[in-house]
C-alpha cells in the first residue's frame, strides 16, 4: 500500500498537525474545514510552522518550497474524490461526524479509504449509514496531539473494516516513522480507556478539593511513578471538561461500567467553570 | 553500612522483590523468626507482604515481643485502619511496588521516625516521599494497579495484543513503561491482592478484577 494523497477534513490543532505530519511524509494533501477562513489561517499556520523547521536546519529550503506546493485548501464539494485516504478530525459530536460521512461516501471513489480521528466513538458506530462497500473500506486513525511529534497511531478496525487493509495501513505508518498500533473498536480504544483510572483514582485518593493533597497526589505519581506529570496537572493542561466528557462518553459506552464511573470533583469544577489552564483556573491557580 | 538506629530488625521474606537488596546491607528475619526471637531492637521495620487483616494480627503479636518503635509496609492494607489498630508503628511505607524512579512513598506523623525511614531508604539507595495522612493506602501503588487492572481487561477482551497496549501508552501518552510490563516489574499476585482488599473494603465494584489479571497473579 501507498498513500499519495490525503484530505484531511478539520482544520483545528489535531487537523493541523495531521495534515502537517503528511505533508512532511511527501503526501500530497488537501485541507477542509466548515469554516472556510479558518481553514485558511490553519493552512498559514502550517506554512509558518515549516518555515520555522527550516529556520532551525530541520527542513531544507528546496523541502520547504515543495511542501507547500504541495497542500491546498479546499472546499468538501472540491476534494478529489479519488484521494488514496480521507481523514476526519472534526468536532467530537457523533451526529455531526455520521453525517460527514455518510456526505464523503456519496462524494469519494470505491477505492478511498475513509478514516476517523475520533478519541472515543464506536467506528462500527461512526460506519452505521456507509454503503456495504465503504463499511470494508472504514476505520479509525487515532492521532495524539501534536500529531507532528507525538508517534503513536492507533489503527482501529470495526467490526465491518476489512483487516487487511487496516494492517497495510498499519506497516504504512510504522514504514513512515509512527509507533502504529492495532486494535479492535471499543470504547476509548488503547490509550483513552487504559489511561482512565490515572485519573479516576486519583481523584478518589482526594475525594474532595484540597489543593495541598491534590500536590501531593501529582508529586508521588511524578516522583515515585515516573510519569512526567502528575494527574492532576495533566487534567488541568487537558481541559478538566474534556477530560470529563472523555470519561463520561467512556462510562456510557460501557454501559455504566463503575471502573469508568466519573467523580463528583470532576463536575464539580467543571460547574465552577475552572477548566483547567485554559480558564487559568482549574485544580491549580494560574493567574 | 546503615547509620539508621544501632539495633534495627527487618522483618522481610525471601520471596520479597527486594530481599537480596535489603539483606545486603540490615539484619533481616522472617515474620515467623521474629515472632519466635528474644533479641531485642530499638526499631522493627516490618516489610511483610500482608493484606489488612494478617497485617494487624503479626503487628499485634510483634507488639508482645519488642518494645522497639515498628515502621511497617502497608501497600497492601488499609492503611488507616492498621494505624488506628496497632500504636505501636510510627510510620508506615511502601516498599513492595517496583518504582521506575527507586522511589518509596512513606508516611508519618513524627519528625524522628521520617529521618528513621529516609535513612533506611538510602541505605538502599533509594529515595522517599512523603504522603502526609494515610487513608485508604498510599497513592502510586492504588492508581498504578487500576492501571494495570485495565490493561488487563482489555487483554482479556482481545482488544489489543500486549505489547500493542505497552506501545500506545508509552508512545501515545509517555508512560515511563507499558502496563502490562509494569504489572509484570511488580509481580501481578501484589496487584491482584491490593485490588481485592481495596474490593472488600470499599465494596465498590470499581475494584473488580480482570480474569486474566487474576489467572496471572495466582501463577506466581
Amino acid at each position: 500500500m501507498d498513500i499519495k494523497n490525503v484530505v484531511v477534513i478539520g482544520t483545528g490543532t489535531m487537523g493541523q498537525g495531521i495534515a502537517q505530519w503528511f505533508l512532511q511524509q511527501k503526501v500530497a494533501v488537501e485541507m477542509v474545514d466548515s469554516n472556510y477562513e479558518f481553514s485558511l489561517k490553519s493552512h498559514a499556520k502550517i506554512f509558518e510552522n515549516l518555515d520555522g523547521l527550516l529556520a532551525k536546519g530541520k527542513l531544507q529550503a528546496s523541502e520547504v518550497a515543495n511542501f507547500k506546493q504541495n497542500i491546498h485548501v479546499k472546499k468538501l464539494e472540491d476534494i478529489n474524490p479519488e484521494a488514496d485516504l480521507v481523514i476526519e478530525a472534526i468536532i467530537e459530536d457523533r451526529e455531526i461526524k455520521k453525517e460527514l460521512f455518510k456526505k464523503l461516501d456519496e462524494i469519494c471513489s470505491e477505492r478511498t479509504i475513509i478514516a476517523s480521528n475520533t478519541s472515543s466513538f464506536p467506528i462500527t458506530e461512526m460506519a452505521k449509514d456507509l454503503s456495504d462497500q465503504r463499511k470494508k473500506k472504514f476505520l479509525g486513525l487515532h492521532f495524539f496531539n501534536p500529531a507532528t511529534i507525538m508517534k503513536l497511531v492507533e489503527v482501529i478496525s470495526g467490526l465491518e473494516t476489512d483487516r487487511e487493509m487496516s494492517h497495510k495501513l498499519f506497516i504504512w505508518f510504522n514504514q513512515k516513522g509512527k509507533v502504529a498500533c492495532e486494535c479492535n473498536d471499543a470504547p476509548g480504544f488503547i490509550v483513552n480507556r487504559v489511561a482512565r483510572n490515572f485519573y479516576g483514582e486519583s481523584l478518589r485518593a482526594v475525594e474532595t478539593y484540597d489543593l495541598e493533597k491534590i500536590k501531593e497526589v501529582d508529586q508521588v505519581i511524578r516522583e515515585v511513578g515516573g510519569f512526567k506529570m502528575g494527574p492532576f496537572e495533566l487534567m488541568d493542561l487537558i481541559g478538566i471538561d474534556v477530560n470529563l466528557s472523555v470519561t463520561e462518553s467512556v462510562y456510557r459506552s460501557f454501559f455504566d461500567e463503575p471502573r469508568f464511573k466519573p467523580h463528583r470533583l470532576q463536575k464539580e469544577m467543571v460547574d465552577a467553570k475552572r477548566f483547567g489552564r485554559k480558564s487559568k483556573k482549574g485544580f491549580y491557580l494560574y493567574e | 553500612m546503615n547509620n539508621i538506629a544501632l539495633s534495627t530488625l527487618v522483618i522481610i521474606e525471601t520471596t520479597h522483590p527486594l530481599y537480596s537488596q535489603i539483606a545486603a546491607h540490615h539484619e533481616t528475619r522472617s515474620a515467623d523468626e521474629a515472632l519466635a526471637s528474644f533479641k531485642t531492637y530499638d526499631l522493627v521495620f516490618d516489610l511483610s507482604a500482608l493484606r489488612t487483616k494478617n497485617k494487624i494480627t503479626l503487628l499485634k503479636e510483634l507488639a508482645k515481643t519488642t518494645k522497639a518503635e515498628i515502621i511497617t509496609d502497608l501497600t497492601l492494607c488499609w492503611g488507616e485502619m492498621v494505624l488506628k489498630s496497632c500504636p505501636q508503628v510510627t510510620g508506615a511505607v511502601s516498599l513492595l511496588f517496583f518504582s521506575p524512579t527507586n522511589s518509596v512513598e512513606f508516611s508519618t506523623k513524627s519528625e524522628k521516625t521520617k529521618n528513621q525511614i529516609l535513612d533506611f531508604l538510602k541505605s538502599i539507595e533509594k529515595n522517599g516521599v512523603e504522603h502526609t495522612e494515610l487513608k485508604l493506602g498510599f497513592h502510586y501503588p492504588r492508581v498504578i494497579s487500576m492501571i494495570v487492572n485495565e490493561a488487563y481487561f482489555a487483554l482479556e477482551e482481545n482488544l489489543a495484543s500486549a505489547e500493542a497496549i505497552d506501545l500506545a501508552m508509552k508512545n501515545g501518552v509517555n508512560y515511563p513503561l507499558g502496563p502490562v510490563e509494569w504489572g509484570q516489574k511488580i509481580g501481578t499476585k501484589y496487584i491482584v491482592d491490593l485490588l481485592t482488599e481495596y474490593s472488600e473494603i470499599t465494596e465498590d465494584p470499581r475494584y473488580r478484577l480482570s480474569r486474566e489479571l487474576k489467572m496471572t497473579g495466582k501463577n506466581i
